[in-house]
């Protein structure tokens, strides 16, 4: 059975006051692309920051193809390509020199490599930090994690700053190293990223790992908008649908109802009989409507665990 | 009033770290007054004789002197002197980083986006400046008040309040005309171009005092109209429309800066070149500076690293014309061979060069190793700590690579002073033994490692205020060493200070007791701060 690339257990870091990282525990396989989602404050940083070593965990452990992530840190770190949220600031260096810098640092610099993802990106090299935009900053970062072909990738929100045009690229870039034999965790609050590109979902709430599924298993969470026309001669059976089991957010106007439908339809069928429906439209939950439903601050953590 | 307490807010810490140097620094003085004057009228007047003699071969770098038999005419001399380059420096720092360091940040960008308007930004931050130089200037005034009241008189309220007012109004204006150079120039260029105009207006002024075709120019100087202020001394003035001048310099040049910054663009300069056509490159950089560890980090500072090696090596190339032109005026006075006799050990115009210049250099090297500190501090709080750690590095390295980085820059500027002072003592024909030399000046660079490690050791647990910490320690190390023996201050007090360990290698050689407990130190602060950044959380 091969090595995890990222395995934790218990992984917690505690900020007092509810705040912070707590009882993560998480197996990301060789060559699988993890998608680790939350809103901000949720603790996504604070996880990534832990398995980079930054942070000590105040308990728990963090494993990356089974080097402890403290005590082996720059052995870890060999394997692992890592992009900050936000990059820091490097003021009047030119772009090719922070690559070299910290390149350096890093040894074996493929100068290929880096102009194959610069070209890529579009990112002129030779002009100074301070001149980039947000966006060439985060390309930049692209650059830096990516440049010496790491068997992991750590991505802290990648594509923040980036134009629709260039998460394309990023996105296809992520497949090629993928299929290069590449793992890659990736943390983001934009649902339609990780429907992208990656394999299984981690939903992160409040510190707590609330959610870990298939791409597809997010899908299938049954929870539907429903839009329901009456003929004008029925009575719209309002009291019967809004006391259905799974249905809420019911609204009658006339004779029109719409509503949310969790779970099977049946219970809402079983109402309908009798009444002339002359329209039914069910509308496929995005990703990111499921994840605004179930991620409310008030929905209950057990609710994506259902 | 929510951009002027911002304002106040991110620079607190400068605040009171500067208020602070500037107590103690007239708190020193004027308290010092007491010992080196004497107390009788007699021993005060003969003193003030003496002294103004002195006064006199320094007119290049500070006003004349009058008063020097009272505690007011010594401290307005002494200390306020010395202040207004203090705080024209400080205005340089607070102003720079506020035009251009603020925007760089993109916390220009967050303030205009509330709505506030370009020109109120530029007035809070000029109001926020005057109101920390008016507090920084009044514990400077506080300062004297207390030297006087440990010297067992008093002092009247009115004549410090003056003072202070005047050197606020010097250390303002210094201020809005830095505000307004950094809108006129490239962001890079802003400090550099700046510095160099506070610095011919300081010279301007002070070279007029010996350079009679100066005289026609320096009304545009706002040293001049500081300097026509002595309110200290009995006798002595304030002058209300110089200091009306300070304010309108301060106005008007706050006025215009805020102009410029209406018409330009965020992170431009007012007054730019067009930029060069030229095609994109996507190579990285194959200079083999990058590869080397150490180098490609001395590199990476190369451009603060020369400044800092020229700059001292003029300094010190200065002294030691200065030692030349006022050791022997001053060798015929009767009443200072007391005064040389407590500080100086040796042949003559070794122990004065080893005493002021490398008295001077100490303090110098120690601020080089203080701005290192400062930019550790600034890595770990702005994520590039981070960047560096997400290679295979471990963090012990990290550590032991500043820790190199900071000695071989130190050794790079020490030598470069040394042979300054060769070359210079060579021209001014004063005979040095050059080992000595080489080791005066190679022993700068265990000061500068001790402050770098204390500095590791203070920024790993208190990284915000580990810069003005050091400040005032460097400065109080200063102060005790140079004026301890004059104040017959307890030898555990004059322990105290960093420098002491030193020595006068210049005159008595290595002193290797010294250099041992220099090295023990710098080893145990440097150890326990790689301990202390392996166990802490990297940017908290």
């Amino acid at each position: 059975m091969p090595v995890a690339a990222i395995q934790t257990s218990k992984l917690s870091k505690d900020y007092g006051l509810g705040h912070g990282l707590f009882d993560l525990d998480l197996t990301i396989s060789p060559q699988e692309v993890f998608g680790f989602l939350g809103p901000n404050g949720a603790g996504k940083s604070t996880a990534i920051r832990c398995l980079m070593g930054m942070i000590r965990p105040t308990r728990g452990s963090a494993h990356i193809f089974g080097l402890d992530c403290l005590r082996d840190s720059v052995a870890v770190k060999r394997k692992v390509g890592y992009m900050p949220g936000d990059m820091p600031q490097f003021g009047s260096l030119r772009g090719r020199e922070v690559v070299a810098y910290l390149g350096g640092m890093r040894g074996n610099l493929d100068p290929t490599l880096v102009r194959k993802i610069a070209e890529r990106f579009d990112l002129d090299l030779g002009r100074r930090f301070r001149e980039y935009s947000s966006g060439n900053k985060k390309k930049l970062g692209i650059v830096l994690a990516f440049m010496h072909k790491p068997e992991l990738l750590i991505l802290d929100e990648p594509t923040g700053g980036l134009d629709p045009l260039n998460q394309q690229e990023f996105y296809r870039l992520l497949n090629e190293t993928r299929e290069a034999g590449a793992a890659i965790f990736l943390s983001s609050h934009i649902l339609s990223e990780v429907e992208h590109v990656c394999d299984r979902v981690g939903i992160i709430r409040s510190g707590r790992l609330v959610k870990v599924a298939e791409l597809d298993e997010i899908h299938n969470i049954r929870l539907h908008r429903v839009e329901l026309e009456f003929a004008p001669v029925t009575d719209v059976p309002e009291a019967a649908i809004r006391s259905t089991a799974g249905v809420e957010d019911v609204v009658v106007e006339n004779n029109r109802v719409t509503c949310t439908v969790k779970g099977p339809f049946d219970p809402l069928l079983k109402v309908l009989t009798g009444a002339t429906v002359t329209n039914l439209v069910s509308h496929e939950p995005s990703l990111e409507e499921l994840f605004l439903t179930y991620y409310r601050p008030d929905a209950p953590s057990e609710a994506l665990s259902r | 009033m929510t951009a002027i307490r911002l304002a106040l807010r991110l620079g607190q810490w400068g605040l009171l770290g500067f208020a602070g140097v500037t107590f103690l620094f007239t708190f020193i003085n004027s308290a010092g007054f007491y010992a080196v004057a004497g107390h009788t009228q007699a021993e005060r007047e003969a003193f003030a004789k003496s002294f103004a003699q002195i006064a006199s071969q320094l007119t290049v770098l500070l006003a004349p002197a009058l008063r020097l038999d009272t505690v007011g005419g010594y401290t307005q001399y002494r200390a306020f002197g010395s202040l207004a380059i203090m705080f024209s420096i400080w205005a340089l720092a607070s102003a720079s980083g506020a035009a251009r360091g603020n925007e760089e940040r993109g916390l220009v960008e967050v303030v205009l986006a509330t709505g506030l308007s370009r020109v109120r930004i530029v007035a809070a931050q000029v109001a926020a400046f005057a109101i920390a130089s008016v507090v920084a200037s009044l514990a400077a005034g506080a300062g004297l008040m207390a030297g006087a009241i440990a010297g067992q008189e008093s002092f009247p309220l009115g004549p410090v309040i003056e003072a202070a007012l005047v050197l606020a109004a010097l250390a303002v204006a210094c201020y809005s005309s830095v505000f307004l150079v950094a809108q006129l120039v490239a962001p890079r260029m802003a400090t550099g171009v700046a510095g160099a105009l506070i610095l011919a207006l300081f010279l301007l002024n002070s070279l007029s005092r010996s350079f009679d075709s100066l005289h026609a120019l320096r009304w545009l100087s706002p040293f001049r109209y500081y300097e026509l202020s002595r309110p200290l001394p009995p006798g002595g003035n304030f002058d209300v429309p110089a200091t009306m001048v300070l304010l309108a310099i301060a106005i008007v040049a706050g006025g215009l800066a805020a102009l410029a910054f209406h018409k330009r663009d965020l992170g431009s300069a007012l007054f730019a070149l067009p930029a060069s056509a030229r095609p994109p490159t996507y190579e990285t950089s194959a200079a083999l500076v990058w590869r080397a560890p150490i180098i490609r980090d001395l590199y990476d500072r190369r451009v603060g690293l020369a400044t800092w090696t020229l700059g001292l090596a003029a300094i010190a190339a200065v002294f030691v014309v200065l030692t030349r032109t006022i050791v022997q005026p001053l060798l015929s006075i009767p009443g200072l061979a007391a005064y040389f006799a407590a500080i100086l050990h040796g042949p003559i115009y070794q122990s004065f060069l080893s005493s002021l210049w490398f008295g001077v250099a100490q303090l110098l090297i120690a601020g080089f190793a203080i701005t290192q500190v400062g930019r550790w501090s600034a890595e770990d709080t702005d994520g590039r700590l981070e960047l560096i750690l997400s290679n295979p590095v471990s963090r012990t390295r990290v550590v032991i690579e500043r820790a190199a980085v900071l000695m071989f820059g130190a050794l790079i500027i020490a030598a470069g002073s040394g042979v300054a002072v060769g070359v210079e003592s060579h021209y001014q024909s004063i005979d040095l033994d050059p080992g000595r030399l080489a080791e005066a000046s190679l022993m700068l660079v265990p000061v500068a490692l001790v402050f770098a490690a204390l500095g590791a050791l203070l920024a790993a647990r208190l990284p915000r205020p580990a810069v003005g910490i050091l400040g005032i320690f460097a400065f109080a190390s200063y102060l005790m060493l140079q004026l301890g023996p004059l104040f017959k201050l307890p030898d555990w007090v004059q322990d105290l200070s960093a420098f002491k360990l030193y020595g006068q290698p210049l005159v008595e050689g290595i002193d290797r007791a010294g250099l041992a407990i220099l090295v023990v130190i710098v080893l145990a602060a440097f150890s326990a701060s790689a301990i202390v950044m392996q166990r802490r959380d990297i940017g908290s």
